[in-house]
């Protein structure tokens, strides 16, 4: 029998919620080496009856390192990325990486509240007949399916629940701090991964590293940093019985799944499989598994998906 | 009220490993965690250590672990942080070694400040000076920030860098250097900036764990802002700034971050140790299907961007 799942009602009252259609960032990684979290983000959001809208135009959000460079140049680009989302009539702005989300939340900050800051972008906007009016709100994935699909709903359209799956949540930076620029959950006790995690029918595990840093963005700086700061957090994780993470950044998942070999000298082996928020969400409201992209990753999610009788053997 | 204060126990000169005590603490109502450790100290047992002086945010000295995270005791009300089990954990700050208790060797924290020469350096000598050196209100606004900061070693703590390569210079030594560096009466910024990209001022992650500064001297944007300077003075021969500035090159072209052009830009294009060593990761992702287009298709309207960057005169590597 296939359960038939009805469309919930999107609470949040912003005009793209309303509409059902976002401004949708998918930022560089899920374009480029992390193409199954792009891909799975666009069947969830066929699964839960919303349109993103792909902003073509827009560039790179600075990626936290642009500022280093320059300081201008990353909130002007930003700034260039919302007068598109305004032209389309969109108000709302959706990420899936945490540093994007965290870098763009941070310059809209910043032009919404200096008229010297608004002034210098629209000045340059103006020179390719751009402008932004300051209308538009960037937002997560996560932050979405919660607030305007609702935990409940979201409990609801679940037909392939995880069945007890242990999983950790591993935030990423940018999603959290500093909060004065992202402020919509606590930065030290977050728990919107955990309530993802019980609605889809897992159970989240508790762990201090899911809210440390997984060392993506000094990769190339210092040979072992970014290894031994997975290899850190994800003892952690295995040590409170772990079997698979969750996260809502493509940089994060990079590195956890990326450096849990090269971690296993000094932390020993963890090999936790290292999910994208839309590839378990989708799993469990019932996405083909084998459109989700399961079989990308460096980790194998294969066995773990099996003992739980979550996906069959060959799409991982 | 009362509660318990679980405390770590250790003293480097008898003992092997450490030990906790659970210690019931009667105290007034919007009393602080150092309130309720001296309380303690006074009361119930003499011999735990820990460092204190000013009781008031000032003196940086009772910095430790409050239920795992570090912060100021003398800032920290015991209401917010009582735990569901009537009590408040107290441990010495991590990335520290213990000495007794709650107190920790400061030894490599006040090293990285010293080696800054943290003291004005002006193009002439004091003695040459006949007038006081003045500086703009907007100038100074710069430094007010960083002017907060007590050294209590917090964002140090947290620094999750320092955690795994103590050789870092940590969030607060960075932001001394910035705090001399944009120092306009200040004569040594190349200087400062070399001595502190030697400190391996590229290595922080970008975490924003010092974001929690218990004085908001937030050290993340002044780290920032070093780094702009070390480009600006041009010491850009080093993985760090060209990453930054790759990135920036990337962006300008073809709107998008183009992962394979950073990582050869990052680490040098004919640098065949350097992409040796980062050549295993790339090939487990290649081997999990995860493959970074070589050429990427600018996104639309690419023109505009070159266009902000043009006009901000935004460097990007050459």
């Amino acid at each position: 029998m296939t359960a038939v799942i009805e469309t919930p009602q999107i609470k949040r009252q912003s005009k793209s919620a309303q509409m059902r259609k976002y401004g949708f960032f998918p930022g560089c990684v899920a374009k480029e080496s992390c193409k199954e979290l792009f891909n799975s983000t666009i069947l969830l959001a066929d699964k839960l009856g919303i349109e993103l809208v792909e902003l073509t135009a827009a560039s790179c959000c600075g990626a936290s390192v642009l500022n280093d460079t320059n300081r201008d140049v990353a909130r002007v680009l930003n700034a260039r990325t919302y007068a598109q989302a305004e032209a389309l009539g969109l108000d709302d702005v959706i990420t899936i990486c945490s540093t994007c989300t965290g870098h763009m939340r941070a310059a809209n900050k910043e032009l919404l509240e200096s008229e010297a800051h608004m002034g210098q972008a629209n000045a340059i906007l103006g020179k390719f007949g751009a402008k932004y009016n300051g209308g538009v709100t960037v937002r997560h994935l996560l932050w979405l399916l919660i607030d305007d699909i609702g935990l409940d709903a979201l409990r609801k359209m679940v037909v392939n629940p995880l069945r007890g799956l242990k999983v950790a949540p591993f935030y990423g930076c940018h999603i959290i701090r500093p909060e004065s620029v992202n402020g919509w959950e606590s930065s030290r006790n977050p728990h919107s991964l955990e309530d993802i995690i019980e609605a889809l029918g897992g159970e989240a595990i508790d762990y201090a590293g899911k809210t440390r840093c997984c060392g993506f963005h000094v990769q190339l700086e210092k040979d072992g940093i970014a290894p031994a700061m997975v290899g850190q957090n994800m003892r952690m994780a295995k040590d409170q019985g772990a079997e698979a993470v969750l996260t809502p950044c493509p940089l994060c998942h990079l590195a956890l799944d990326g450096y849990q070999a090269d971690s296993a000298a000094r932390w020993g082996r963890t090999d936790l499989p290292t999910f994208h928020l839309p590839q378990l969400v989708g799993l469990a409201l019932g996405i083909d598994p084998s459109l989700l992209g399961l079989n990308k990753h460096i980790v194998s999610p294969g066995l773990v998906l099996q003992a739980h009788d979550l996906a069959p053997a060959h799409v991982a | 009220m009362s509660f318990y204060l679980d405390i770590y126990r250790y003293d480097q000169a008898v003992d092997d490993v450490p030990h906790r005590d659970r210690v019931e603490c009667t105290i007034p109502p919007n009393m602080t965690v150092l309130d309720a450790l001296e309380d303690v100290k006074a009361n119930v047992d003499g011999s735990i250590s820990f460092r204190r002086s000013c009781r008031s945010a000032i003196c940086g000295s009772c910095s430790m672990n409050i239920n795992g995270t570090t912060g100021l005791a003398c800032k920290t009300p015991v209401e917010s942080v009582l735990r569901a089990d009537n009590s408040v954990a107290v441990d010495p700050m991590p990335n520290f070694q213990p000495m007794k208790d709650l107190v920790v060797h400061m030894d490599p924290f006040w090293d990285k400040y010293s080696r800054l020469k943290p003291y004005l350096q002006p193009a002439d000598e004091d003695s040459a000076h006949a007038t006081e050196r003045r500086v703009s209100p907007e100038d100074m606004h710069k430094l007010v920030a960083v002017a907060n900061c007590v050294m209590c070693a917090t964002c140090y703590a947290l620094c999750p860098v320092v955690s795994v390569d103590p050789a870092f210079a940590g969030p607060a030594a960075i932001a001394y250097a910035y705090r001399f560096i944009e120092d306009v009466r200040d004569s040594k910024r190349k200087e400062r900036a070399a001595q502190i990209s030697d400190d391996y001022l590229w290595l922080c992650a970008h975490c924003y764990a010092c974001s929690y500064c218990p004085k908001h001297v937030d050290p993340q944007d002044d780290i920032i802002a070093v780094k702009r300077a070390t480009i600006e003075e041009g010491l850009i021969d080093a993985p760090g700034p060209r990453h930054a500035l790759v990135v920036a090159k990337t962006i300008k072209h073809t709107g998008m971050l183009h992962e394979t052009e950073v990582i050869q830009g990052t680490v040098g294009r004919f640098n065949i140790k350097g992409l040796i060593k980062v050549a295993p990761f790339g090939i487990r992702l290649a081997l999990a299907g995860k493959i970074p287009p070589l050429f990427l298709k600018p996104v639309d309207k690419v023109n505009e961007i070159a266009v902000i960057f043009d006009t901000l005169e935004a460097p990007v590597l050459a």
